[in-house]
């Protein structure tokens, strides 16, 4: 009895496998489908590949259009990663330290962006823009990004921000530091795993941004998401395939340059 | 002992003087407070929780402002003087070391805020890890070392600024009983060595007890007694003290030029008081003897024998009242008492304490 139940695979250990396995398939499966299609030589999207070329890659690094667009979506998104940080950070700060009078009601406006369909975001401001006659800037665009990524670098600092020992802090200032060095020493250097976090978060918010960007961008300079939406609708060929590799292999590299120059690991212990 | 590298800057007295602390400005967390600490004293605060040591201990080092009152360390008032400037170490429970930086950078904090050079800095670091036994951990961080470890880097930390006052909270509460009776020593040899001026909070009565010059028992915001610690348990003032401080037999009754009398017409024995008042009477267990039958104050049966090592407690319940503990050394001639077992028992009076309700 006992020996045949031991023998007997664990129904819910299958479950359990079977679940994990089906998570790690949605995850992977898209991105092999699209590094399939990009490298496959066939002028449409088919299956199964027919060869291997690097024909689509090629056009794309090869065209005006998808380059300037690269190069705008880049610049916008390290603007939105810098300024989402400094104020989602300084936000974060104001809201546990600052003894603000209803915190919990302006935690929850700072976090309001993420509850709101980002299509909305955009068509307000679109109409902001218009009726207050500044046009559409890049500056525009940034700011529309920004709104939407501050949330995310609010929330990671928060949490590194409760679980903060506040001794360590007073321990430097009886060590003789000022309170403008306490915050340098320890107290950056310690929110600074969660103020990262967010940033890299904010960074393929921003990087990856559709609907915001769709209304706030001029015909001529159009961010990267935009232009391959826009090439979509005429042409369904592999640049559009090569091009997302390119966006995942970009969002990937920052994660790891800041992994690498700074640290995400928290050494602190929470 | 190389003197340039910890310590002696000159340690500094500390006196408060009134110093009163509320919270949202209506509970007294702290009373009326006055005390001077003399240099190169160790002086414990010493209270169960919630009894305002903590906040006092944070008023001298500024992280907490005083409502009412002043605060002089060395002669100058430090009242309104922000933390950084206090020239103080403090070691706290959590160690609150940077998690961040190693050992050395760690104990090296306090010198590169004073814009120390490089070289001095070096050495005194050196020097202070060496008085705390740290030598060859210099590049770990605070998450690979021990508990006791950790609270070693603390006290480098604090020391190694040659602070006019070490403030400690209570530092060893994080650690086992063995490594904590360890580093009380260590602490304690230490200050002595450095001599310095060092105010430790703590709750546990026998810390305070075996390594304090002198002692303040803090009750709800207020200091009830000071003394050394022979003072404060053999001469305890207030009930507080008696009952917080060790084991005591505490009896209501009244006091005058013949003795004590016990509430119901016994009388124990005491030393003459002058003028008839109630008191309490109260006398350690260890002061109370087993005694022939004629001699005894109380006779009672044994309810309870607790085995403590070197010692034994026992309960021995007498009619009508609260047992009584009596705490006797276990020598080898003496034989265990059992349960149940019918006992009498006595003291001297020049044992006993009284004191008013």
């Amino acid at each position: 009895m006992s020996a045949s139940a031991r023998r007997r695979p664990d129904p819910v250990r299958i479950a359990y496998l079977a679940v994990n396995g089906a998570i790690v398939f949605f995850l992977i499966a898209p991105i092999l489908i699209v590094g399939v299609f990009a490298v496959n030589p066939t002028p449409y999207i088919s299956f199964p590949p027919t060869g291997f070329s690097l024909r689509w890659f090629e056009k794309f690094f090869t065209s005006p259009d998808f380059m300037n667009s690269l190069w705008l979506s880049l610049r916008v998104a390290v603007a939105v990663l810098v300024l989402s940080v400094l104020i989602g950070a300084m936000c974060a700060l104001a809201l546990v330290r600052g003894n603000l009078p209803g915190s919990r009601f302006l935690t929850a406006f700072f976090m309001s962006p993420l509850m709101l369909p980002a299509i909305l975001t955009g068509l307000a401001l679109f109409q902001l823009y218009l009726l207050s006659g500044v046009g559409r800037p890049v500056w525009g665009l940034v700011m529309g990004h920004t709104l939407v990524a501050v949330p995310y670098v609010l929330r990671t600092t928060l949490a590194v921000l409760h679980n903060f020992d506040r001794r360590v802090e007073e321990a430097a200032a009886i060590l003789g530091a000022s309170p403008i060095r306490v915050f340098f020493e320890v107290t950056l250097p310690l929110i600074r795993p969660g103020v990262i976090a967010g940033g890299i978060f904010a960074f393929i918010v921003s990087f990856d941004q559709f609907p915001i960007s769709l209304f706030l961008v001029l015909p001529n300079s159009e961010t990267l998401p935009v232009v391959l939406f826009n090439y979509m609708k005429f042409d369904l060929d592999g640049a559009i395939a090569a091009a997302s590799m390119v966006s995942i292999v970009m969002a990937l590299s920052v994660v790891i340059i800041l992994e690498k120059l700074i640290g995400l690991k928290a050494y602190v212990k929470l | 002992m190389d003197q340039t590298a910890a310590g002696q800057a000159g340690a500094a007295s500390i006196h408060l003087d009134g110093v009163s602390k509320t919270y949202d400005g209506r509970v007294l967390a702290v009373d009326d407070v006055t005390l001077h600490v003399n240099p190169g004293e160790f002086f414990s605060l010493l209270g169960p929780s919630g009894c305002g040591k903590t906040t006092t201990l944070r008023m001298i080092a500024g992280f907490e402002t005083v409502d009412r009152g002043r605060i002089h360390v060395g002669g100058q008032d430090i009242t309104d003087m922000p933390v950084h400037k206090r020239e103080m170490g403090m070691v706290f429970q959590s160690y609150a070391l940077f998690p961040h930086r190693t050992v050395t950078e760690n104990v090296a904090f306090g010198l590169r805020m004073r814009g120390l050079a490089r070289a001095e800095i070096a050495e005194r670091v050196r020097a202070a890890l060496e008085l705390v036994a740290l030598t060859g951990f210099e590049d770990r961080r605070p998450g690979q070392l021990s508990g006791g470890q950790q609270q070693r880097v603390a006290l480098a930390r604090a020391i190694v600024i040659r602070p006019r006052v070490l403030l400690c909270d209570e530092p060893l509460g994080a650690l086992d009983r063995k490594l904590r009776q360890q580093m009380q020593f260590e602490l304690k040899q230490l200050q002595k060595e450095l001599g310095l001026t060092l105010v430790f909070v703590t709750h546990d009565q026998d810390e305070a007890l075996a390594m304090s010059d002198r002692i303040a028992v803090m009750n709800a915001g207020r200091i009830d007694q000071i003394g050394t610690p022979g003072e404060i348990y053999e001469r305890p003032q207030t009930r507080f003290v008696a009952d917080f401080i060790g084991e005591i037999n505490l009896f209501d009754g009244e006091a005058h030029e013949g003795g004590f009398h016990l509430d119901g017409g016994r009388q124990l024995p005491a030393p003459v008081s002058s003028g008839r008042r109630r008191r309490v009477l109260a006398v350690r267990p260890e002061k109370v003897m087993f005694v022939e039958e004629g001699g005894s104050v109380f006779s009672g049966q044994i309810e309870s024998v607790n085995f403590l090592g070197g010692y034994t407690l026992y309960r021995v319940v007498a009619t009508g009242r609260r047992p009584i503990l009596v705490k006797e050394t276990n020598l080898s001639e003496r034989r265990a008492r059992a349960p149940g077992e019918l006992v009498h028992l006595s003291w001297n009076p020049q044992d006993v304490v009284l004191f008013d309700h």
